[in-house]
């Protein structure tokens, strides 16, 4: 798993690829959590995340939590169908703000 | 410093030893032994103890009648100083019984007149029922003195979840559709909007609680308290178990099986520590490990609780022996009991045991605000659930411990001045002192009252012994003398030492972090259970409604509580209002008919 992220404006824009599970979402909670210290919304663009496991949906369950309590948003970018069920099913999708693509991500975060 | 010269009011709480007519004076012995002389004013004022929903009962003009030996008498007097002494001058008093060693929490349906009470305080405050639906999209965790809502959007699961108890334990005592649509509706709403059910390992966990706001919701996945910050407590995985299982006694509903048996695969898989024993008090939200480093923020890292592995038995784990007679359940509560003997006595250095620890349960004395602190509750609470484990699966190594600590108990944590039992206190006494000190205050919570009057009634009826029906009386004495609100409904948090309501900051409302209509509503089933079963050996009449295809086989198990065997017995069952003869007396269960709908079932069952 592999994160990179950097700031576009007033919003921070983070490329996850790979897989996140129980090893990996500590590393990319924290990563987030550092990134947020400099905007208020954040993109997350999973185009290239391949697996996201119940850890995975944790992580970004709190990463929810703590945009919100700052008054920021959170925009999905990317999510895969069978991503998409899982948070589907686990109540998680109406949390968030799903795009397609990164243009259409930042104009939701606009 | 010698005498205190100037004029107090405090209660003083005793048997009567003596009554001049003449001096109007009397004397009163404490529960400990000590004998007050006090006088009687033109304006002193008498009641009898009243149930909720009852009126005043006034007994001012029978003080000559009441005040007769041995009768218990809750006193408020003035102490005026008198030369070298005091003059101590009743102004109200409240007698537990209308006749001379009568105590109105015995009458047969005491208890469940005050469960419908509360329960309905609950509906009508949540959901405004029955004006308005039942409808958990109205619930909120904070409800102030009088059942108003605070104005914020707090729905925690927990406290869902114990006040889906309360109606379903009111449902099991009265039979009235009203307190298990209650039960029902609130268990589905956790269902659907507080459980999360984890796909990778096929097993459910549940969240801290939501923010609601009109028809949106947001999920808060790991507690919001400074204890538990960031983390995933037991003891709110446990509760969450609470309202459903009890609900599951009287529906059998399979789709609650499902979700307790999926979080008791949480609990096994992540919580147990299968190397040194117990059940660890935190797991990090995200890894699931007790042992992550995130746990520091709350001191909570590689730790057990009392809460971890005590609260299983009473909050879910009997009632779900009860209700399946299953062999893993017994053997689950064995587990937790045999843990807490081995490791939570601490007689050599307190008369308290020891309720925190490591890993490798040495203790923890560290910990936040407990440090060396005692709950007195938890003790009590320890005592009373031994007794029913030794009902199931007898040892004298838990009776022992019981004994322990009911002969323990009333010293160090009891108010033998004015009646009542305390909350926090140091487990130790410090050199030069003569009392454990009160780590914030002396006064009394509802809950620690109800551990006592459970461990005491439970113990009497078990053990027979003269001295714990003493306690209980008292302690059920003082809790329907002092925490009922006849005004608002419900009960009082607490109440100062003297038994005054105590009305401040979150101590003054009826529903928050800690109160939700739980333990009042535990306190009413079970104490009805003890005083007709096993003390006044009254028979009493329990109520189901068995869903079809619901228990396994189509046995409904009936036994209202983990009592000795052969103790109580079923001697009557209807079914849809018509008698019924197909049920098993010795082993409390009715062997269900084929349906197609729902059955209303009620039995009978009989001391022996």
């Amino acid at each position: 798993m592999d994160i990179v992220t950097k700031v576009e404006g007033a919003n921070i824009i983070a490329v996850i690829s790979g897989e996140i599970d129980g090893k990996t979402a500590p590393t990319a909670q924290a990563k987030l959590l550092d990134a947020l210290q400099v905007g208020a919304g954040l993109l997350v663009d999973m185009q290239e995340v391949s697996y996201l496991s119940s850890a995975g949906l944790r992580m970004l369950l709190l990463l929810y939590r703590q945009v919100a309590a700052k008054k920021g948003r959170v925009v999905l970018v990317g999510v895969s169908d069978e991503i998409r069920d899982t948070m589907s099913m686990t109540g998680f999708i109406k949390f968030f703000t799903l795009a397609d693509s990164r243009e259409a991500g930042l104009a939701a975060l606009a | 410093m010698g005498q205190l010269k100037f004029t107090f009011s405090d209660t003083i709480t005793g048997y009567v030893t003596r009554f001049n007519r003449t001096e109007r004076s009397f004397g009163l012995k404490t529960s400990d032994g000590r004998e007050y002389t006090m006088f009687i004013t033109p304006m002193t004022y008498a009641r009898i103890s009243q149930n909720l929903d009852e009126g005043y009962i006034d007994a001012t003009g029978r003080l000559g009648e009441l005040l007769e030996e041995e009768n218990l008498v809750y006193a408020y007097c003035i102490f005026y100083p008198n030369g070298d002494d005091y003059r101590i001058e009743v102004k109200s008093m409240i007698f537990p019984g209308d006749q001379i060693g009568n105590y109105r929490h015995e009458e047969p349906d005491w208890w469940i007149k005050q469960i419908r009470a509360i329960a309905d305080s609950y509906l009508k405050w949540q959901f405004g029922y029955p004006e308005n639906q039942i409808d958990y999209r109205d619930y909120r965790t904070f409800l102030h003195l009088a059942g108003g809502k605070k104005g914020d959007y707090l729905q925690e699961t927990d406290t869902i979840s114990r006040l889906v108890y309360g109606f379903a334990s009111a449902y099991l005592l009265t039979g009235e559709d009203r307190f298990l649509e209650g039960a029902e509706l609130g268990t589905e709403y956790l269902r659907e909007h507080v459980r999360f059910y984890d796909n990778d390992e096929g097993l459910i966990y549940w969240y801290h609680g939501l923010q609601v706001s009109g028809e949106r919701e947001q999920k808060l996945l790991t507690s919001e308290f400074g204890d538990d910050y960031d983390s995933l407590p037991m003891y709110e995985q446990i509760y969450a178990l609470a309202g459903p299982t009890q609900t599951y006694r009287i529906t059998g509903d399979p789709q609650i099986m499902f979700d307790i048996e999926k979080t008791i695969d949480l609990f096994e898989k992540y919580y147990k520590d299968d190397q040194q024993g117990g059940y660890f008090s935190h797991i990090d939200p995200i890894t699931l490990d007790p042992r992550s480093p995130t746990l520091d923020k709350g001191n909570n890292r590689a730790k057990k609780n009392w809460n971890s592995v005590g609260d299983h038995a009473p909050a879910y784990l009997i009632n779900l022996w009860l209700a399946t007679g299953e062999e893993k359940y017994a053997d689950f509560l064995e587990y937790t009991f045999d843990t807490i003997e081995a490791h939570f006595p601490d007689y050599a250095n307190s008369p308290f045991v020891q309720e925190r620890f490591f890993e490798d349960w040495s203790h923890d004395k560290s910990w936040g605000w407990q440090q060396d602190n005692a709950v007195v509750g938890h003790n009590l609470k320890i005592a009373w659930n031994l007794m029913r484990m030794n009902s199931l699966r007898p040892k004298e190594k838990y009776v022992a411990f019981a004994r322990k600590i009911a002969e323990l108990m009333p010293a160090v944590g009891s108010d033998r001045q004015r009646g009542g039992w305390y909350d926090v206190v140091s487990r130790t006494i410090a050199p030069g002192e003569e009392y454990h000190r009160f780590t914030w205050h002396d006064r009394k919570a509802w809950w620690q009252q109800e551990q006592a009057i459970l461990a005491y009634m439970i113990m009497r009826g078990v053990l027979k012994d003269d001295e714990y029906l003493r306690h209980a009386r008292e302690a059920a004495s003082f809790y329907n003398a002092h925490f009922l609100d006849r005004d608002d409904g419900a009960v009082y948090f607490n109440v100062l030492a003297n038994g005054l309501p105590y009305l401040m900051g979150n101590e003054r409302f009826k529903g928050s972090h800690s109160m939700s209509g739980y333990h009042s509503t535990e306190l009413c089933y079970l104490a009805a259970v003890y005083t007709n079963m096993l003390i006044k050996k009254t028979p009493m009449n329990f109520y189901f409604k068995p869903k079809p295809g619901g228990f396994k086989d189509n046995i409904l198990r009936v036994a209202p509580d983990i009592l000795p065997p052969g103790s109580i017995r079923l001697t009557a069952v209807e079914i849809d209002g018509k008698p019924y003869q197909n049920f098993d007396a010795e082993k409390l269960a009715v062997n269900l008919p084929a349906a197609q709908h729902a059955l209303r079932v009620k039995v009978t069952i009989t001391p022996v």
